[in-house]
């Protein structure tokens, strides 16, 4: 084990990958010299060379169809975006083209692609450099959709990303770059896709969020926990494929459920879990589930506003406890 | 929208009846088909359920009250809604039809209803109905504590907490034997209480402190006995006769008939039939004069846990044998399962009345007004007899007449009664 930040562990497994796997190849703005702009490629180009670490123009739609076709003849892709805001740019080559490949070729070709970076709030970026991409993408055949919400998760989870024979979109966020946390060293070591993590066990409420919002919704559980409420918080990992069975035996126990994101709530992957869980534990359901999540406002550049929009911790206290009827 | 309960018209021969308790207090949930108020009719207490869900907003008519059909009694809605018109509405005087046009409900009240009336539904949310179901806890009287007065999982986990844990024997076996579970305590699996326990509850029952009596309330059916019986012996000119009647033939015919008919039924037809030889006993006082009846009723007494009743056989005096025999017993099952329509107690001309199966030798009953007399049939035993000077034991039964002197005399009541020793002696005389 070692303490590493979100950053260096996501840097360690491309360098991982690089060695083991010749085909493995990186492409992106600023991501050579400058080791792109969070530190994600640091150093690689001086291990790789230019040829495996590529630097590109700001032509999204191109470079991220270069790793389209590159993925298609073999090679093992690792695009990066600057910005997740800046994959609807590269929109058709990743819908289009990268998530129905596979299928339409008749299972022929194969598009081993990771198109990775990071979205989020936390730097006032404003709302072209701040979005929440996932949601969109779920509603993708074609796609994996993941969303690593701590350092351990990042590695092992785009380990597998990389040695996934179909296209990842690997989502990172900005603001948890710097956090730190307990990283197996293992080469090996991977997290699969499809398995929610149960970070936090508890009886009254079910609680499912990530990234910032895994972070909130233990804050949110320490301070329910004062008033009595025992609350379990689950973090879903990889929304495609989505592991609901754990959520949904997690409802069966607690009888509520409350998804918080970052998103926008309306249509936010809270709401496919708060109808997964519906339909699957209906009967289980005491209180109708609660989502919490972003509002329908563009994210603001100003920080303090940029916080109006999205949730608070005491919204999801305040989630939590009325599903519990304690308002 | 509120609705109003109506006095319910049991039976063709009601006109009217009277509040005995409400069940639910003011205020309180109404849940349709649950039991709502006791009244009591000429003859019956009848339990009437709600027919609709709400809260029982307004009592209209009290207990004791005697209310006639159709009349409205108190008004169910939702909580809060305005009963003023439908108040109005419920006032003795017929409706002015040129009075203005009732309230409208106020806005609140439509959209409730118009959204499925909180008032009128139970909620429950899936959960809490499923461990309703898992825990046996009926959550139909339970109040729910979330929004709406929805019933949430801890709800039911509390009443099931607060209901006595017992085994369903258990449980079943307090009902039969009339012993509260509360006070009982359990010695089986975590406390919870066994057949044992509840046997032996029932065991060591406390006696009442001194002073304190066993207090049977007057009303209901004991009370309209009470009074019925009363008015009987204050207003008919009550007499008796008693015969002792040879019971070998009836045996023997009884016997004939592979015993597919009782001892009861052949007394009763062999009743119907000298009612029809001697229609003087077959009779009512009218306000025009002494109307002697070409059809027999016949009422045949049935003791109840708590009362008596008498079902009617109308039509008597046309039937077979088999026929009254079928229709007595099942008239008798009904009474005792408090099935009775009230058509099926009214109407009686004459009635039978037999405690032989209690060991009484004899017995003198009291006449159900308007009837002319009552036949009182005692046990039919082994006795002494004396045959051409000699004592044989032959079975006989003793009958008693009593009869109203003002519509009979006594020499036709001896007649009718020597006629119904007649055919229960030679029973062919039946045929």
């Amino acid at each position: 084990m070692s303490i590493k930040t979100y950053a260096v562990a996501i840097r360690d497994v491309l360098a991982q990958e690089m060695r083991r796997d010749q085909n493995v190849f990186l492409m992106g703005e600023d991501i050579a010299e400058q080791g792109g702009i969070f530190g994600c490629t640091r150093d690689l180009l001086q291990e790789f060379g230019d040829k495996r670490v590529r630097n590109t123009p700001i032509s999204e739609n191109t470079f991220v169809g270069a790793g389209v076709g590159a993925a298609s003849v073999g090679m093992r892709p690792v695009v990066e975006l600057m910005y997740m805001d800046f994959l609807y740019l590269a929109m058709d080559q990743i819908l289009n083209q990268a998530a129905k490949m596979r299928y339409m070729f008749g299972g022929k070709v194969k598009v081993p692609l990771v198109v990775r970076g990071q979205q989020g709030i936390g730097r006032g970026n404003a709302g072209q450099h701040s979005q929440s991409v996932e949601s969109l993408l779920m509603h993708i055949p074609g796609l994996k959709v993941v969303c690593p919400s701590t350092p351990a998760d990042a590695a092992g989870l785009l380990r597998t990303a990389i040695r996934d024979d179909n296209p990842v979109v690997f989502i990172e966020h900005k603001a948890l770059y710097a956090t730190k946390g307990e990283v197996p060293d293992d080469p090996e070591f991977s997290v699969p896709f499809g398995k929610s993590n149960v970070v936090r066990e508890g009886k009254d409420v079910t609680i499912v969020g990530n990234y910032l919002y895994l972070g909130k919704a233990l804050e949110a559980a320490d301070l329910l926990e004062k008033e009595g409420i025992s609350a379990e918080v689950i973090d879903p990992r990889t929304l495609v494929p989505l592991d609901t069975d754990t959520i949904v035996e997690s409802v069966r126990k607690t009888g509520r459920l409350v998804t918080v994101h970052e998103a926008h709530r309306t249509m936010g992957f809270g709401t496919e879990i708060a109808a997964q869980v519906t339909e699957k534990a209906f009967k289980y359901l005491d209180a109708p589930p609660a989502r919490v999540g972003a509002k329908m406002c563009t994210l603001p550049f100003n920080l303090g506003l940029e916080n109006a929009v999205v949730p608070q911790v005491a919204d999801i206290v305040e989630a939590a406890k009325s599903v519990l009827y304690r308002m | 929208m509120a609705e109003r309960i109506i006095m319910p018209k049991q039976g063709l021969q009601m006109t009217e009846g009277t509040i005995l308790e409400w069940l639910v207090p003011e205020g309180g949930a109404v849940t349709e088909g649950q039991p709502l108020f006791k009244m009591e009719t000429d003859k019956l207490t009848i339990t009437i359920d709600a027919p609709v869900s709400g809260t029982l907003l307004k009592i209209v008519k009290e207990e004791g009250e005697t209310v006639p059909i159709t009349e409205t009694i108190a008004i169910v809605g939702a909580p809060g809604e305005d009963v003023s018109a439908l108040l109005a509405d419920a006032a003795p005087e017929a409706p002015d039809p040129g009075a203005p046009p009732p309230q409208p409900v106020p806005e609140k009240a439509q959209q409730v209803s118009a959204t499925g009336a909180p008032g009128q539904r139970k909620f429950i949310t899936p959960r809490a109905r499923m461990r309703a179901e898992e825990l046996r806890v009926g959550y139909e009287s339970i109040a729910g504590s979330a929004p709406d007065g929805t019933i949430i999982e801890r709800d039911i986990l509390q009443a099931a907490a607060a209901a006595p844990r017992a085994t369903p024997l258990a449980k079943k076996t307090a009902d039969i034997s009339g012993v509260p579970l509360e006070g009982v305590v359990g010695t089986g699996a975590r406390g919870k209480v066994v057949r044992q326990d509840v046997l032996h509850a029932a065991a060591r029952k406390p006696a009442p402190a001194a002073g304190e009596r066993d207090l049977q309330p007057m009303r209901g059916m004991r009370k309209i006995i009470a009074d019925r019986m009363k008015a009987s012996l204050d207003v008919t000119a009550q007499a008796s006769h008693r015969i002792s009647v040879r019971m070998d033939k009836v045996r023997e015919a009884r016997e004939a008939l592979d015993k597919s008919v009782g001892y009861n039924d052949l007394i009763a037809f062999a009743t119907v039939r000298a009612l029809m030889d001697y229609p003087q006993m077959n009779a009512e006082l009218t306000d025009e004069g002494i109307w002697r009846k070409n059809f027999v009723n016949l009422g045949i007494a049935v003791a109840l846990e708590d009362g008596l009743i008498v079902p009617v056989v109308h039509g008597a005096e046309s039937m077979t044998l088999h026929m009254l025999s079928e229709q007595a017993a099942a008239l008798a099952r009904k009474a005792r399962e408090g099935q009775l329509l009230p058509e099926e107690y009214a109407g009686g001309t004459f009635t039978l009345s037999n405690l032989g199966m209690f060991g009484l030798d004899e017995f003198e009953a009291i006449i159900n007004p308007p009837e002319a007399g009552i036949l009182a049939v005692g046990r039919i035993a082994d006795m002494p007899v004396a045959v051409d000077g000699r004592v044989e034991i032959h079975p006989v039964m003793k009958l008693t007449l009593s009869y109203d002197h003002r519509l009979v005399d006594g020499a036709p009541a001896a007649q009718f009664l020597a006629r119904v020793k007649e055919y229960l002696e030679n029973p062919y005389k039946l045929l």
